[in-house]
């Protein structure tokens, strides 16, 4: 393990925080994450303040030597993937190198290795475009079915699900903020299944709708906040709670002017 | 409590189950992570629809079916060593109140102001009961794991 140095070592924990939190992960989970990394490659004392837009570390050698690092971050996806095969491969870099400190058999991982194995992480492929275009029509269509939809009600939301996922995908690429998108997804979804409830007619179009605001509700949000709350990170926990909050309401937003529309025109 | 369970209590179940694994690959999860999640959708939905048969009560039935889901999200966790809420934030998407935020808003379209407040105010109680489950089952297995440390 010589041939790390600290700056390395702080780099390197630093971007390894940056993907998960990119990713949706906790805050808590962040800190214990970049803290392994630390400690794996025999920086014991090593402190970390993570906020949701940004990290801040700091890591001291033997010597004395402190590094302290800041990284800002930017957009924020949910990629549960990324998250846990970063933690899978945090726990196992802790655990051959504290092993291969007393046991010479073990080869311990060394810096390199590290670095390609996240390099992969960070490349990971996602699924293809059509897989998850029809994911998101199989979610609203079996959720349609789940709150008591019939089963035309079911083709209605499927075929609908794959039409919002669509557009809300190129409309990502416009780099809009997470309001105006769920705003537009929920006024969207309104829109398709009073569409259809007028054209097909003997159809609850309430049931369709619902199937497809349960695509866009803060589940993520709700949790990571609760979580963090409890884990004694109040700063991450009340922003968390902001972002929930203000999705469901960017959701009844975009749902309630689609209907008054709707009221109006029809 | 079980005479619930025939055929229509598993075909929602699994309804459930199909919708969640849908979400899943949309958060891009990938391999046999994909089947626990299923399962952690089918068990909120099931629970749900068992305590609420057995109570009565939405949100008694709402709690205990949070706190199962996250009680099986921490054993599944631990045995494929990713943060808990990888599971956590899959399974619970069926017991998050978006049917209510919908249904208040259009009360309020519609013109019905006081139902429109009532609606708001269950979906708000939900939410909170779901927030107070996750919290009350992350506490106790925080101390169980300090319990386990400690003999």
């Amino acid at each position: 393990m010589s041939d790390v140095t600290l700056n390395n070592v702080a780099e390197l924990a630093i971007e390894t925080g940056r993907l998960v939190l990119e990713s949706g992960g906790e805050t808590h989970s962040v800190e214990s994450m970049m803290h392994n990394v630390c400690e794996g490659f025999g920086f014991s004392y090593n402190q970390s303040y993570v906020t949701l837009t940004g990290i801040f570390l700091t890591v001291k050698s033997a010597e004395g030597e402190v590094v302290t690092l800041i990284k800002r971050i930017g957009g924020r996806a949910v990629d549960l993937s990324k998250i846990s095969s970063i933690s899978q491969l945090t726990h196992e870099l802790k655990r051959r190198n504290s092993s291969a400190i007393n046991n010479p058999d073990i080869a311990a991982m060394s810096y390199t290795e590290y670095r390609e194995k996240l390099n992969k992480i960070d490349t990971m492929k996602h699924y293809p475009f059509w897989v998850k275009y029809i994911c998101g029509g199989i979610t609203p269509g079996f959720f349609c079915l789940l709150f008591g939809g019939s089963w035309l009600e079911f083709a209605v939301a499927f075929v609908m699900g794959i039409f919002v996922s669509i557009i809300l995908r190129q409309l990502t690429r416009l780099n809009l903020n997470t309001f105006l998108l769920n705003a537009v997804g929920a006024g969207l979804i309104v829109w398709f299944a009073k569409m259809a409830g007028l054209h097909i007619g003997y159809m609850n179009t309430d049931k369709i709708i619902i199937g497809g605001i349960m695509l866009l509700v803060p589940g993520l949000a709700i949790t990571n906040a609760i979580r963090d709350t409890m884990a004694g990170d109040l700063v991450a926990g009340t922003a968390r709670t902001v972002e929930a909050i203000f999705i469901a309401a960017a959701i009844a937003t975009g749902a309630g002017s689609m209907l008054k529309l709707w009221s109006l025109l029809v | 409590m079980f005479s619930i369970i025939n055929h229509l209590w598993l075909m929602q179940v699994s309804f459930g189950a199909i919708a969640i694994l849908g979400f899943s690959i949309r958060s891009n999860i990938r391999g046999w992570k994909l089947v626990f999640t299923s399962l952690g959708g089918a068990i909120s939905w099931g629970t749900y629809l068992m305590f609420l048969a057995w109570s009565s009560s939405l949100l008694l039935s709402i709690f205990l079916a949070t706190l199962s889901v996250c009680l099986y999200s921490e054993f599944a966790g631990r045995a494929f060593r990713v943060p808990v809420s990888v599971f956590v934030i899959c399974s619970i998407i069926p017991l998050v109140p978006g049917s209510g935020l919908y249904y208040a808003m259009k009360a309020y379209i519609d013109g019905n102001n006081m139902e429109s407040l009532q609606l708001m105010g269950r979906t708000l109680m939900i939410a909170g009961t779901i927030s107070v489950a996750i919290a009350v089952m992350s506490s106790v297995t925080n101390l169980f794991r300090k319990m386990i440390r400690r003999f």
